[in-house]
């Protein structure tokens, strides 16, 4: 039995996103949310570690006016506590990995799992960050996850060999994308999910950042983009170009 | 200004001193065992020890930060990298900025860019920040005639995580940053056995074969090191061609410096006809042979 904890994020859906053709600024207007893909993956493994294993999962974010979506569907998923901490500004990993410490340094817990970076602003340094608060290791970037006797064992990538690490618990563990499928909750385990239990906190955060945004825009794209539907004049232009490339 | 370099890689350090010694003046610390001296840092540490992992390694680096009077610190951006620098940034109590293309100082503050939504944009942040992780790739390293000073530190203390097995990997036999001409395959192919289809287009332009992250990650199709985009390879070729990958962000931020883009794609409203030059709609088994029947012309 485990008391699991798993940290998620609410994104905007950047797949979505268009930018602005005159300032190459992104339109963020009535782009919708979703789940963050790491922290899916996240939700997942929690989830699994808890079927195989046994225990109970609380899953944490700290968001929005609009995170109660984001917990409907973890709960959905699985998750079988939500703990929503209300207001989440905008990415900075000072504020974010202080106001879950805050939270999770008074739960009861064995192990924490979280992605390795978020899709969306990609800094990584949330994990690491409420690790060291907590004085639990961090034990990044797993691929592949198993618990034993009070222990967990990953697999982490590396970029020339695979390591197999083992850490006592209670422990941080992140995850890569290739650790798992994650679930898509039928429909009835959606509306089920409005029965489990859901908290609200409001967050005042006293944390200051020295970090200032100049700007966030768009690289230009100079592309030509010239496409063909007809295959056979696409191929006779194409192989045209590429001939005077290719020597 | 006096910066702590580290990497645990030897190819991320040279780039780092490359990139950045006529900015500050540099120490490499490294766990790495190829020589390093001749890129102009000017002390080179070398990381010794048992078991060293993340938590080990932190507290040293956090040690000398402390002893030796530095300014900031620039650390490889890698999985290892980006959890040093969370972990230091808690030990020293200190505001960390990961994955930075420049780094650029003036008066106590620092302007850094990045990418941010996923490679859709890049996010240019002032701060007193002192922490960054580096990209890979960002220049060619350039030795110097000089030499730095070689020393070692030995780290005593025990990680927390206890390595058990190492499984090593097949050695890197591209090198896709170098590449004139990529051929990428997406998750379109269907199949392992569709990337014969795109060699044999790499072979009649000369080029190397890349891929999209389902290829290289999560069907293995091919290596890791053949993956391109946000969390692969960054690549500049004169020529890419992209079959049946739909150029989601993550994939397009790995390839944006292509001077050429070219796109097969069936559904003609994939994102990549956005970011390409030249387009062709169609099957990929059914292009791409004759695409190399009349190169071959
Ligand atoms: C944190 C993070 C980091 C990431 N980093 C990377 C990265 O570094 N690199 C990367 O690539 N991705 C990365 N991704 C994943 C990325 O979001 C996309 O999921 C991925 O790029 C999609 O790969 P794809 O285009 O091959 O597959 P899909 O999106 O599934 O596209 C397949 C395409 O093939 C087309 N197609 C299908 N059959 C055919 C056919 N017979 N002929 C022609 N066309 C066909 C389809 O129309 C479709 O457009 C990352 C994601 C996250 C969250
Ligand atoms: N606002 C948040 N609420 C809960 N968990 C978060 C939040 N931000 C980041 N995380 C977790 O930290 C991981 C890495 O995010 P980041 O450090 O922002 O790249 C995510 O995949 C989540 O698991």
């Amino acid at each position: 039995m485990y008391n699991i904890i798993v940290c998620f994020k609410q994104i905007l859906d950047i797949d979505q996103m268009k930018v602005d053709e005159s300032t190459q600024e992104p339109i963020l207007k009535n782009l919708p949310y979703r789940l963050e893909d790491l922290s899916k993956n996240a939700i997942e493994e929690a989830v699994r570690i808890k079927e195989k294993y046994g225990g109970k999962v609380i899953g944490i974010t700290y968001g929005g006016d609009q995170a109660t979506l984001a917990m409907k569907e973890a709960l959905a998923m699985g998750v079988d506590e939500g703990i929503i901490l209300k207001g989440y500004k905008e990415n900075n990993p000072e504020i974010t990995s202080d106001v879950l410490a805050k939270k999770i340094s008074g739960m009861q817990y064995d192990i924490i799992i979280m992605g390795n970076q978020s899709a969306d602003s990609y800094t990584g340094l949330v994990p690491g960050k409420v690790a060291r608060k907590l004085s639990i290791p961090l034990v990044g970037n797993a691929i592949k996850l198993e618990m034993a006797d009070r222990r967990v064992r990953i697999t982490r990538t590396g970029e020339e060999k695979n390591l197999v690490l083992e850490s006592n618990l209670p422990a941080l563990v992140t995850v890569e994308q290739e650790i798992n499928e994650p679930r898509l909750p039928p429909l009835i385990q959606i509306m089920a999910a409005g029965r489990k239990p859901m908290k609200i906190e409001e967050i005042q955060v006293n944390v200051k950042s020295t970090k200032k945004v100049i700007w966030n825009r768009a690289p230009k794209s100079e592309r030509k983009r010239i496409v063909f539907e007809d295959v056979d004049k696409g191929v006779a232009e194409i192989s045209k170009v590429l001939k005077g490339e290719v020597k | 200004m006096k910066a702590m370099v580290f990497s645990e890689k030897a190819d991320l350090s040279s780039q780092m001193l490359t990139l950045f010694r006529n900015t500050f003046e540099m120490d490499l610390y490294t766990t790495s065992n190829e020589n390093l001296l001749n890129f102009g840092a000017k002390n080179v540490f070398k990381l010794t020890g048992n078991n060293l992992y993340v938590d080990n390694i932190s507290e040293k680096l956090a040690e000398m930060y402390k002893n030796n009077g530095y300014d900031i610190i620039i650390i490889g951006s890698s999985a290892m990298g980006r959890e040093i620098s969370s972990l230091l940034s808690e030990i020293l109590h200190l505001e960390a900025i990961t994955e930075v293309m420049k780094i650029e100082p003036k008066d106590g503050i620092i302007a850094t860019e990045r990418f941010f939504y996923g490679g859709k944009t890049v996010i240019r942040e002032e701060s007193e920040a002192k922490i960054f992780t580096v990209l890979p790739g960002l220049v060619d390293p350039q030795p110097v005639n000089s030499s730095s000073t070689e020393n070692n530190i030995s780290i005593d203390k025990d990680s927390a995580i206890k390595v058990v097995d190492q499984i090593e990997k097949p050695k890197s036999s591209v090198n896709l940053e170098k590449a004139d001409i990529i051929v990428s395959a997406g998750r379109g192919i269907g199949k392992k056995e569709g990337l014969a289809v795109i060699q044999q287009l790499a072979d009649v332009l000369h080029g190397e074969v890349g891929g999209s992250r389902p290829v290289c990650l999560d069907y293995h199709w091919l290596s890791e090191e053949r993956q391109v985009g946000l969390s692969g390879k960054r690549v500049k070729p004169k020529v890419y061609v992209a079959c049946g990958i739909s150029g989601q962000v993550q994939h397009i931020a790995g390839m944006r410096g292509s001077r050429m883009v070219i796109a097969i794609n069936k559904d003609k409203n994939a994102p990549i006809f956005n970011e390409c030059d030249y387009g062709i709609v169609g099957d990929l088994y059914a292009v791409i042979p004759k695409l190399i029947e009349a190169m071959k012309k």
